[in-house]
């Protein structure tokens, strides 16, 4: 290569970019979807399972019975949660997100035998009319929080954090505060809401012992409670929640992703979902609550795989967030013309703050959100929803398992030293694990 | 009337005792020997009035869409945080986050409210006869706030649509905040309302300041960069 074409390793082309659009807008960069990076960190592509062959006996791949049944907050609720599938739908807003993706969100996880999860701006009717099981956000905003909709809501999910931006509250930029919206969340129409980080009445983990038991007053100890956080300090946050008397502990981790935050915040804070996992089981087992206080875990889970690696490392249940929009068809390449207006081409796009969604999800906009038809958008939900069960089922018999609940560390084997490091387990090729 | 002692029993039967003389029909409602116990007549739906004849810990009142609920002593934190409708009236003092959310109804404080009063309040209305600390009205988005006596810093900090009101002094005011005139129907409804629930309270509706936003933090621009800079 001449000397003229020669690119700087540090002032690489997109920081230059980043620094110019900086110098032009005054203003931190925001943007929705999740991390962009190249992941040069320990995820679930580096593990691998490790299959049946003589020292364990293999269930029949295709037909035989795998359960995946699926019970979340056995430990104080008098109601558990009980799915037909382990995959669940994570909160998004209304707002974040359009109607039509809410009530399809909604109505693909009752048919696939899932839940799903509010957002921040409170319950919308027509969500809870078509789901089967719904759990109702309690985040730092409380925007909608209406106590009649706590009390329809199957379990109560107590947010802390979100693994996309854990330490910062949400962000609705003004295009998408519509009149509907603005009613919703009692706001002025259109301005850029920034939601608080902190929750209004209580700041610490000792404080949060009692919101926890005013949540369960409030509903009689009738669903489960769960505590969602960004995942952070997971060690010892998963133990302060557990304390605080959570049913379920829901981690989320950086790959998570958002309808609108600060770029930085996306790229440079929090820890990865697979370290995430690991923490979180070392932390219940290290306070004998492992099993007892059951353990979702959230942030970029793409497919059956991530899911069942995340299973077999301790989780009980999976949320999935971004994997359910693409279901929904975000970033297909549809209406193309609608995406260059935004600066962007389909299986690149991640302008959900913009509110000018080509496909209909993340936008208030009726006739943009018209793209997203309700019930066949609810299908590819189901189908995705049980697509990725199938995916899990067929790993986990292959691993001679009946239950996908019993896949276990020892099914797996790492693929790299950080992978083998982070998770405790033998770096394929040898009885070792690294940093032990 | 009903009388509910707390002693020696759980929250849970305490709160499930009053579930169940409302269910019966008691509209009166006496909660005795609270001793600050935290959780009591959370998400009371129905319109009872219920007294708390002592002090009450966190969330007292908290989620509830109707009643009335009255505390003889004083209260924790998060007073009726998230109420939806209703009264809840403190003869006392109140800790952090009292009234935090709330979108509808009207409390009243007599003594003084600690930090963070009305944070991200959605409506309804809010007085107190006394002072409050730092950060009362933050994030506030609408409804009424009203401090007869004096407000400690960063008052009022990144309002949407709240009035806030202050009979006294203002220590400092938050982001954004600006103070402007009340107007005719201010000072009307000021001394209306003061009348019904702190006639004791000397300060009339003319004798207030009214604090509002200044609406530099409603919208990203890039000329109001110093106000984002120090925004909270």
């Amino acid at each position: 290569m001449s000397d003229a074409l020669e690119t700087s390793g540090t002032f690489r082309p997109e920081v230059i970019e980043d620094i110019q659009i900086k110098a032009s807008s005054g203003l931190y960069r925001i943007r929705g979807w999740g991390t962009l990076r190249e992941r040069r960190w320990a995820t679930f592509d580096d593990l691998t399972f490790l299959p049946c062959s003589l020292t364990r006996i293999p269930l029949e791949g295709y037909r035989e019975k795998c359960s995946t049944k699926t019970l979340l907050g056995t430990r104080f609720a008098k109601k558990p949660i009980e799915l037909d599938v382990p995959v669940m739908i994570t909160g998004m807003s209304w707002g974040a997100l359009s109607y039509n993706a809410k009530v399809a969100l909604a109505r693909g996880a009752r048919t696939a035998g899932s839940s799903n999860t509010t957002g921040d701006g409170g319950m919308l009717m027509a969500e809870r009319e078509n789901s089967r099981t719904l759990i109702y956000e309690v985040l730092p905003s409380r925007y909608g929080i209406n106590v009649h909709h706590m009390r329809m809501a199957d379990a109560i999910e107590l947010t802390i954090g979100q693994g996309a931006k854990p330490g910062t509250g949400g962000l609705l930029l003004g295009s998408k505060v519509s009149d509907v919206i603005a009613r919703q969340r009692d706001l002025p129409i259109g301005v850029d809401q920034r939601s608080p980080a902190r929750h209004p009445d209580f700041l610490g983990p000792d404080d949060m012992i009692i919101k926890v038991e005013e949540l369960r007053e409030a509903t009689d100890w009738q669903v489960p409670i769960f505590i969602k956080m960004g995942a952070s300090r997971v060690f010892d946050d998963v133990k302060l929640a557990a304390k605080a008397g959570a049913d379920v502990i829901v981690v989320d981790g950086m790959e998570g992703g958002t309808g609108a935050s600060p770029a930085i915040l996306q790229e440079h804070t929090g820890i990865p979902t697979l370290a995430a996992v690991c923490e979180a089981r070392a932390a219940l087992e290290d306070i004998g609550l492992y099993g007892e206080v059951q353990l979702i875990i959230a942030g970029g889970i793409r497919d059956g795989v991530d899911a069942a690696k995340a299973l077999a490392l301790g989780a009980d249940a999976i949320y999935i967030g971004t994997a359910a929009l693409i279901a929904l068809n975000c970033n297909r390449p549809l209406f193309i013309e609608d995406y260059r207006a935004l600066g962007t081409e389909p299986h690149h796009c991640h302008h959900c703050h913009t509110g000018r969604c080509p496909v209909g999800i993340t936008t208030q906009d009726p006739e943009l959100m018209k793209r997203l038809e309700i019930d066949e958008g609810a299908e590819r939900i189901a189908n995705l929803l049980r697509a990725m069960t199938l995916e899990i089922q067929m790993l986990a018999r292959a691993c001679g398992k009946s239950d996908i609940h019993h896949l276990e560390p020892e099914d797996m084997a790492a693929l790299s030293m950080e992978a083998s490091a982070v998770c405790g387990i033998p770096l394929a090729g040898t009885r070792k694990v690294f940093g032990r | 009337m009903a009388e509910i002692s707390c002693d020696g029993r759980t929250t849970r039967d305490i709160n499930s005792e009053i579930r169940r003389a409302i269910a019966a029909g008691d509209r009166e409602i006496v909660v005795k020997d609270p001793g600050a116990r935290h959780n009591l007549a959370v998400a009371i739906l129905d319109p009872a009035r219920i007294r708390i004849s002592g002090s009450a810990g966190y969330f007292c009142g908290g989620l509830i869409d109707g009643p009335r609920i009255e505390i003889d002593e004083s209260a924790g934190w998060g007073l009726a945080e998230s109420m939806m409708s209703g009264e809840v009236l403190v003869r006392g003092s109140v800790g952090n986050g009292a009234a935090a959310a709330m979108r509808g109804g009207t409390v009243v404080i007599h003594g003084d409210a600690a930090a963070r009063l009305g944070v991200s309040m959605k409506g309804g209305t809010i007085l107190v006869a006394g002072n409050c600390g730092y950060m009362a009205g933050f994030m506030g988005q609408k409804g009424r706030l009203v401090v007869c006596g004096n407000t400690g810093d960063a008052f009022a900090d990144s309002l949407y649509e709240t009035a806030c009101f202050v009979g006294g002094s203002i220590e400092g005011l938050g982001i954004d905040a600006v103070i402007e005139e009340p107007s005719k129907d201010d000072v009307a409804w000021l001394d209306a309302t003061l009348s019904q629930y702190l006639p004791g309270v000397s300060r009339r509706g003319r004798d207030f300041k009214k604090v509002v936003a200044g609406r530099k933090l409603w919208n990203f621009d890039k000329r109001e960069w110093k106000v984002w800079q120090e925004a909270l």
